[in-house]
């Protein structure tokens, strides 16, 4: 286990490592001016200066990011469990959610700005937005899943709809909520950062907004490399506890 | 009728360019700074009456949008001509390296200003120290830090604050001051509070002006392909002085590209576009006139607000020879 | 309900599927008149919420606009998103194929998807210009890696002994994958495609945020800049019918090719 993470940790740093080299030697190679590819050197040597600058930025959007990031899961995963357990109103739910999440979140931004105001609030709420519909729609996929020959069985035992789900349902639909939280971790810093190159106080979005008026091509590139760790860091962390809960399950 | 048209534009290219305009049309674009709106109107009419075809020019005229810079995209060659932010813009892509040249200068005074409510608190510039004072950080802050310094205000003394799309925040009492162009966010303040509620600071009142909306080049063309330059600034010129002459239509050409926009406010926004355009040096020199004071200034300012690192070439930057070489009846209105 | 309908396929689900419309209809009407009457009852202000019928007549002011838009944005996210779907799918079957491609490549897929695209509006339109396919490429950018997850899942949970089983039968790794592997596969990635078919939305919407004059994203960039709020409502609602269809369509589709597992 502990040798196969490893490979698989060396293999991920060659695939980066490869690919930095290919993107210094082009940019390089072809000597590319800033606007069109900055050197990574240069992106990285940017990185560095304005460490300061770009950490409290990131600070920023990460606390946008985990705060709606958490109340969207806790919304998703909710909504999706009531339903099970109220049968009834599913159909009523289900439509309104599906129609109000086949909006794009993006499309939301205008209003949600107008409503919220440039600063975190909206952020918070457009990230929750874009992460409660993905783990909605994850959980209630996981919850369906179970196999009806267990259902049935599990009720001529008597087993009411709770313990059905905590029983049966849940443990079953864990993987599917647990890939959704994973994949929800990047789509929520991404949401942040969009919404505030629309309008914020602060943050990565606003740091590279700034950076593309000011003509500053090597910030916008140090920015976003800042946000692409902080989003591997986040997915990182969700991805060990998915595996050390996983683990636990099948023991 | 529409090919009586084209004949005679033809024929009126043949007569004015030579042989040149006679030959396959060369292909152009031009990127705008945002959205098809009044404020672009003078281009799309000369596209529209087919000026630019006259001149020998297939031209392309492409949108622009939000994180979209028409100084990128002129340099790369994306796009040959470009009516990008304005003299800070121009001046900052310089300071970075860009190849890009100004050939005419839009608007002529500050096309935006400070406005608040007229019972509120702020009569004067001195009564912003300490009110809430929304700005966009793209140019802007830059103005209002520097009627603020005219008249000897810190800038931490106000509390200036990034500006959000929607005027809402000033109109719900929010925020003290707010910042305004004239065609467009000046317009919605005042049809949701009237006009006589509010009080505007202009930056000239202090000395300060801020040319924007500058027309833009790549130094290849300019270098390489002059005639295409030339005949670039003769058509959209031609196109803006029909604009101006009939409004109504120019709006209905915009109109016909982007169908959803309202009608009032875009007649309402040529009206003040024309204002912008026609004040100042255009007066006497004609539309995209470009003031090598007002533009030293607007050096200076930026140098010292570190916007860009070192003194910029404004000889170079800013390239009237293009516009000189036309005739005063092509330049006049 | 769900008994009755795994009994007897034909009848009872032709009736539980006009159920289900029925229902839905409903929902839209509620919701539509809970729209119009609480804007009325409690008199909303406009720039916050204006009436539906407000918003529907700005629409049918000038439905070309919309209709123009609406079928511009929704060829490119069709485009985006089969090409996302497909890729998505192949590249779950050659990470599972071949362990080291994707322990080299996986991370920096993740890392791509941490790219936020709207950053780089320049680049888009210096690589792939102002045309239709550099929209279709930023759907395809942001739908294929959800496909690849879930179906990288789907494709991980096939039972070991199963495959064990067609392969003592001589089954080829090629029938193995296409009779067993991707078939079991599929719910899982229907999850994900479902869930792409809003992203791809997402991409065509921003994709048109880089210079374009025709789109649901210019309609709404438009509406939102010159703060006109019936406008916006008016391109949300258009995209809003747009999403759902296409959501549908997705859903139909997974019904249809998907009828094992799911006890709805």
């Amino acid at each position: 286990m502990t040798a196969q993470t490893s490979r698989a940790v060396q293999r991920g740093i060659l695939g980066a490592l490869l690919l930095i080299g290919l993107w210094e030697g082009i940019a390089r190679g072809l000597s590319l001016p800033a606007y069109i590819l900055p050197a990574m050197s240069d992106v990285l040597l940017g990185v560095w200066s304005k460490r300061t600058m770009l950490g409290e930025a990131a600070a920023y959007t990460l606390a946008e990011a985990l705060l709606g990031y958490v109340l969207g899961a806790l919304a998703g995963i909710g909504l999706a469990v009531a339903l099970t357990l109220l049968p009834q109103i599913r159909g009523f739910v289900v439509t309104a959610v599906t129609a109000v999440n086949s909006v794009p979140v993006v499309a939301y931004s205008p209003l949600i700005l107008l409503w919220c105001g440039i600063g975190l609030a909206s952020k918070v709420v457009m990230v929750a937005l874009a992460v409660s519909f993905t783990l909605f729609l994850s959980t209630l996929a996981g919850l369906d899943r179970v196999d009806r020959r267990s259902i049935d069985l599990m009720r001529s035992f008597g087993a009411g709809r709770l313990a059905l789900l905590w029983r049966l349902r849940l443990p079953t639909a864990l993987p599917l909520i647990l890939a959704g939280l994973r994949v929800s971790t990047v789509r929520s810093i991404i949401v942040a950062i969009v919404t505030e190159m629309l309008g914020a106080y602060g943050g990565l979005g606003w740091v590279i907004y700034q950076a593309v008026l000011q003509i500053d091509f090597v910030q916008v590139w140090s920015a976003i490399v800042v946000a692409s760790a902080a989003s591997l860091l986040f997915f990182g962390l969700v991805g060990l506890a998915e595996r050390r809960l996983l683990f636990w399950k099948a023991s | 009728m529409l090919k009586r048209r084209h004949l005679l534009a033809a024929l009126a290219a043949v007569m004015l360019a030579g042989p040149a305009a006679a030959a396959e049309p060369v292909k152009a674009s031009l990127r705008l700074k945002w959205l098809p709106q009044a404020q672009f109107a003078g281009f799309y009419v000369a596209a529209q009456k087919g000026y630019y075809q006259a001149e020998g020019i297939d031209l392309t005229i492409n949108p622009g949008g939000p994180n979209l810079l028409a100084e990128n995209l002129v340099a790369t060659g994306a796009d040959t001509f470009g009516l990008s932010g304005g003299s800070d813009s121009l001046l900052a892509a310089r300071d970075k390296g860009l190849p890009v040249v100004c050939i005419g200068v839009s608007h002529q005074v500050t096309p935006f200003v400070f406005v608040t409510r007229k019972d509120g608190p702020v009569k004067t510039l001195h009564d912003f120290k300490g009110r809430t004072v929304t700005t966009w950080f793209t140019g802007a802050n830059h103005v209002l830090n520097a009627i603020l310094a005219k008249e000897g205000i810190k800038p931490d003394e106000v509390k200036i604050q990034p500006q959000q799309v929607s005027v809402t925040p000033f109109v719900d009492g929010a925020v003290d001051v707010a910042t305004a162009t004239y065609y467009n966010e000046l317009y919605a303040i005042q049809s949701r509070m009237g006009k006589d509620q509010l009080r505007t600071f202009v930056a000239e009142d202090y000395g300060v002006t801020f040319p924007r909306d500058t027309l833009i080049v790549s130094q290849t063309t300019l270098k390489e392909k002059p005639d295409l330059v030339k005949g670039f600034l003769r058509a959209s010129i031609r196109g803006w002085r029909d604009a101006f002459a009939d409004p109504k239509g120019a709006v209905d050409t915009v109109m016909a590209i982007a169908p959803t926009l309202d009608r009032a406010h875009q007649e309402f926004m040529l009206a003040e576009v024309k204002r912008l355009m026609t004040a100042g040096p255009a007066k006497e020199k004609g539309l995209f006139a470009i003031d090598p004071a007002a533009l030293a200034k607007v050096h200076d300012l930026l140098l010292q607000a570190k916007v860009i690192g070192k003194p910029v070439d404004l000889t170079s930057a800013f390239d009237s020879r293009p516009l000189d070489a036309l005739s005063s009846a092509d330049r006049q209105l | 309900m769900s008994l009755v309908a795994a009994a007897a396929p034909a009848g009872p689900r032709a009736a539980g599927f006009a159920r289900r419309i029925g229902v839905r209809l409903a929902t839209l009407l509620a919701v539509a008149f809970a729209w119009e009457g609480l804007v009325l009852l409690l008199g909303i202000r406009p720039f916050y919420l204006p009436r539906l019928s407000a918003v529907l007549a700005a629409i049918l002011a000038t439905p070309g606009a919309y209709a123009s838009g609406f079928l511009r944005t929704l060829t490119e996210t069709l485009i985006g998103f089969v090409a996302g779907g497909a890729f998505g799918v192949a590249v779950a079957v050659a990470f599972l194929r071949l362990r080291t491609l994707r322990e080299m490549v996986f991370p920096l897929f993740v890392v791509s998807q941490t790219i936020p695209v709207i950053a780089f509006g320049a680049l888009v339109v210096l690589w792939f210009g102002n045309t239709l396919m550099a929209k279709a490429v930023i759907a395809f950018y942001l739908t294929f890696f959800p496909v690849t997850v879930n179906a990288l899942i789907g494709l991980e949970a096939v039972d070991p002994r199963q495959i064990a089983l067609m392969r003592s039968f001589g089954a080829s790794p090629r029938q193995i994958l296409l009779r067993l592997q991707l078939p079991s596969a599929l719910p899982q990635t229907f999850v994900a495609l479902r869930l792409a078919a809003s992203l791809s939305l997402v991409g065509a919407i921003v994709g048109e945020w880089f210079g374009d004059t025709t789109g649901l994203g210019v309609l709404l960039l438009q509406a939102m800049y010159t703060e006109n709020v019936v406008a916006i409502w008016a391109a949300l609602l258009v995209s809003a019918f747009l999403g759902t269809g296409f959501y549908a369509a997705v859903a139909f589709v997974e019904r249809r090719l998907v009828f094992w597992g799911a006890e709805q």
